[in-house]
């Protein structure tokens, strides 16, 4: 038969479940804005029943069980790569977007020192011994070797801008790998006594969110339920226990940018192929850039070579044969190069603009103005493999944008969806508050109550 | 759907910045009057663009020379109609005092008229635009013949009028890979290349002719002059001819232009309606988000209870 002073021990661990109870859902409210902070449930069970009662086990109030983040495992097991893939396309894209050297409509660009170098030509080709024609030539000649080479350090220097931006991100990737080694370490010993330590495990997800946004690293859960994490290559960033560590380093083959390695705890090095953040970081440097440098290249290249090759032919107003008009020493790196002969470009009598005629020849200038039309070793002649660069730098913009417009929408919808499950409703956990104050309230009259009929007990002896 | 405190901030801020974002595109599309600036905005317009501007460009320089050429070929023509005139005025004299109606002393007079005539067609000949002489062919840094000498009698030196210039013509290019001449052959019109009169040539007999009152080889000179004229009349023919190229091709080439200044339009400008249409969506739409989310901050249990 149940006594009151069960009743009364019953309520006293029942009043301290209902104020676990608030004290949980005032903990959500004070984390309401706390980026990464994952709601957390107080679980209240009924006790044990132990008395029996004639034939029916008397419960003996609520108890305290665990204190649970909510997570949506279906939600939370999308969300790596949906962040890897939004970064990785937003960050190539921001690359992309921020060079302005290939503006088709930006003046002094290499379209306007192309035609104007052709323009240069034409005047030259009414009056070719007129000096100042000459001398305009010969200006244009210049324009456009120093455009090209304007153009491609400016290409050169986004890349740059994006190798700063690859070791920095390392430095980020390699203390956040470190620190989710060492917080799987903590939550494996706390989770050893049996509680759930929420707090640790949010910042651990906090990181690994972040892994994922820099390295496009997924996760994988051991044995122990500890989370390694794995990047795309299949290479382990973090295993258990042990984070490896992502390092640049100069890669001479690609003018010295950086590559990205990675050595696991048992030293093995290996070329990393990252995604997230550094991946789209080397794609945009090494894709689309890369390609727009090394077109440049070999249309300077082909240029100068097809313009050398008409000006040797020519004769210039001594009566001599003509030099190379520009100067360029090879494929590689070509429109970093290009210069014009300093030897006309200090006498321009030594343009080689007549064949056989006289001084007002322009034979040979005539010629020159066919180069514009000349195929060069893409197909092309040199505006429409200009035009060809262009277009295809604006594709692979266009596309980064596309991209990340669709990968953020993805990565939006189920950051909606966590937080839908995962992040603090103040109206919710106002009303649990309401809910624990009421059964609070109960309780009290429980005891109240049974306070009462222990006084009538005690009156009539 | 379970809509937490963070879900109502992030969408705030997102879909604010998103209506911002779309007002500083519509503003910057509509303020520069330029749909494509940068490549990425679009890439086959964007090439498009390059190959046009260099096209326009070039056509527009070819237009000027051929310009500057027809300016050229318009100063042979009038030149030419000048030694025209002179050769006329000569025939006449050639004519006139061969007969034995005129003495010595009417000659004599008709000589030194001559020499009038061969300094001016000579001076004519040497007719500069600029720094170039425009009779020279190809040879255009110096006068392409010598002037009038006289010598210590008072005849004119036989070396007058020596032709220095090349045996060629100048040419300019009038369409991309199309070259056009741009000068006429002083040398054939005036100085017997190529098998005609040697119209300075025959003047100088004149001149001396009637300086040495020797009327019968002043009239042997008569056929020769009016040759004379008729080479004449044809180079001004072909410096009217190359005059009509070049200016039709000016023409073309200003019209190609046009052209392609207006597909470069096409392609990367910004249609104005559009534009403006845009920008009011935008800024309409950024009115919405900013309303919508600041009515939406008033709902909270926090107030109620």
């Amino acid at each position: 038969m149940g006594s009151l002073f069960g009743i009364l021990s019953a309520s006293a661990s029942s009043l301290d479940a209902q104020t676990a109870a608030a004290a949980t859902n005032a903990n959500n409210l004070e984390n309401v804005d706390t980026p990464g902070y994952s709601r957390q449930v107080a679980q209240l069970e009924p006790t044990v029943p132990s008395e029996l009662v004639g034939n029916t086990y008397l419960s003996s109030g609520v108890t305290m069980g665990q204190v649970t983040q909510v997570r949506d495992r279906f939600v939370e097991a999308q969300l790596p790569v949906a962040f890897g893939n939004a970064a990785s396309s937003d960050a190539a894209s921001k690359v992309l977007s921020a060079v302005s050297a290939l503006n088709p409509q930006a003046s002094g660009g290499l379209s306007d020192a192309l035609s104007g170098f052709y323009s240069a030509l034409s005047a030259l080709s009414q009056n070719a011994s007129d000096p100042g024609l000459r001398q305009a030539a010969v200006a244009a000649a210049g324009t456009l070797a120093s455009t090209f080479q304007q153009t491609r350090a400016s290409l050169e220097s986004a890349r740059t801008g994006v190798d700063q931006n690859i070791a920095g991100d390392v430095t980020e990737v390699n203390t956040l790998a470190a620190q989710v080694a060492s917080l799987n370490g903590q939550i494996a010993t706390a989770s050893a006594s049996g509680a759930q330590p929420n707090d640790l495990m949010d910042t651990r997800q906090n990181a690994i969110d972040q892994l994922a946004q820099l390295t496009g690293a997924t996760m994988v859960s051991n044995s122990d339920g500890n989370p390694s994490l794995v990047l795309p290559g299949g290479a382990a960033l973090v295993s258990d226990l042990q984070a490896s560590t992502l390092s640049t380093v100069p890669d001479a083959s690609n003018e010295g940018h950086l590559d990205v390695d990675i050595t696991t705890a048992d030293g093995t090095t290996t070329l990393a192929t990252p995604g997230g953040e550094l991946g789209g970081l080397l794609s945009a440097r090494d894709s689309a850039l890369g390609s727009a440098v090394s077109g440049l290249d070999t249309l300077a290249w082909d240029l100068a070579n097809t313009i050398n090759t008409v000006h040797e032919a020519g004769t210039d107003l001594d009566g001599n044969q003509g030099q190379e008009l520009f100067e360029v020493s090879s494929a590689s790196g070509a429109a970093s190069q290009i210069a014009v002969n300093p030897n006309i470009v200090s006498n321009t009598d030594l343009l080689a603009t007549r064949t056989t005629g006289g001084t007002g020849d322009a034979s040979n200038v005539l010629a020159l103005l066919a180069t514009s039309s000349t195929l060069l070793s893409g197909g092309q002649d040199a505006a429409d493999t200009l035009a060809q660069i262009t277009s295809a730098f604006g594709a692979a913009a266009q596309n980064a944008s596309a991209a990340s417009e669709a990968d953020d929408a993805i990565k939006s919808q189920l950051v909606t969806m966590r937080q839908s499950a995962s992040s603090v409703s103040t109206d919710d956990e106002l009303v649990e508050m309401q809910k624990a104050q009421q059964a609070y309230a109960a309780i009290a009259r429980v005891i109240s109550t049974t306070d009462s009929m222990l006084d009538s007990l005690v009156s009539i002896t | 759907m379970r809509v937490t405190d963070t879900m109502f901030y992030d969408r705030a801020e997102v879909d604010g910045a998103a209506a911002r974002s779309r007002l500083d595109q519509a503003t910057a599309t509509a303020s520069s009057g330029l749909r494509v600036v940068q490549p990425g905005d679009d890439p086959g317009a964007a090439g498009l663009l390059v190959s046009e501007n260099v096209s326009m460009q070039r056509i527009d320089g070819i237009a000027t020379a051929a310009g500057r050429a027809s300016d050229e070929v318009t100063a042979a023509s009038d030149a030419l109609g000048q030694i025209q005139t002179s050769l006329s005025r000569a025939s006449e004299i050639a004519v006139q005092l061969s007969s034995s109606q005129y003495g010595a002393s009417d000659r004599a007079g008709g000589a030194t008229e001559v020499q009038g005539l061969i300094s001016s067609i000579l001076s004519e000949l040497n007719t500069e635009v600029g720094d170039r002489y425009i009779f020279g062919g190809t040879a255009d840094s110096a006068q392409p013949f010598d002037g009038l000498t006289l010598d210590p009698d008072g005849t004119v030196d036989a070396s007058t009028g020596t032709y220095r210039g090349a045996a060629d013509t100048r040419q300019v290019e009038i369409a991309p890979g199309v070259a056009q001449d741009a000068s006429v052959r002083a040398d054939v019109a005036l100085g017997g290349a190529g098998g005609g009169v040697d119209v300075i040539g025959t003047l100088v007999t004149l001149a001396n002719a009637l300086a040495a009152n020797d009327p019968t080889t002043a009239a042997s000179t008569v056929s020769q002059l009016s040759q004379g004229v008729s080479q004449v009349s044809t180079a001004q023919a072909q410096a009217g001819t190359i005059l009509d190229t070049l200016d039709a091709a000016v023409s073309a080439n200003q019209a190609a232009s046009t052209d392609a200044q207006k597909r470069i339009s096409d392609l990367g400008d910004a249609d104005e309606i559009q534009s403006a249409s845009n920008l009011a969506l935008a800024q309409h739409a950024l009115d919405t988000s900013l309303t919508a989310i600041s009515q939406s901050f008033q709902f909270s249990l926090v107030d109620k209870l």
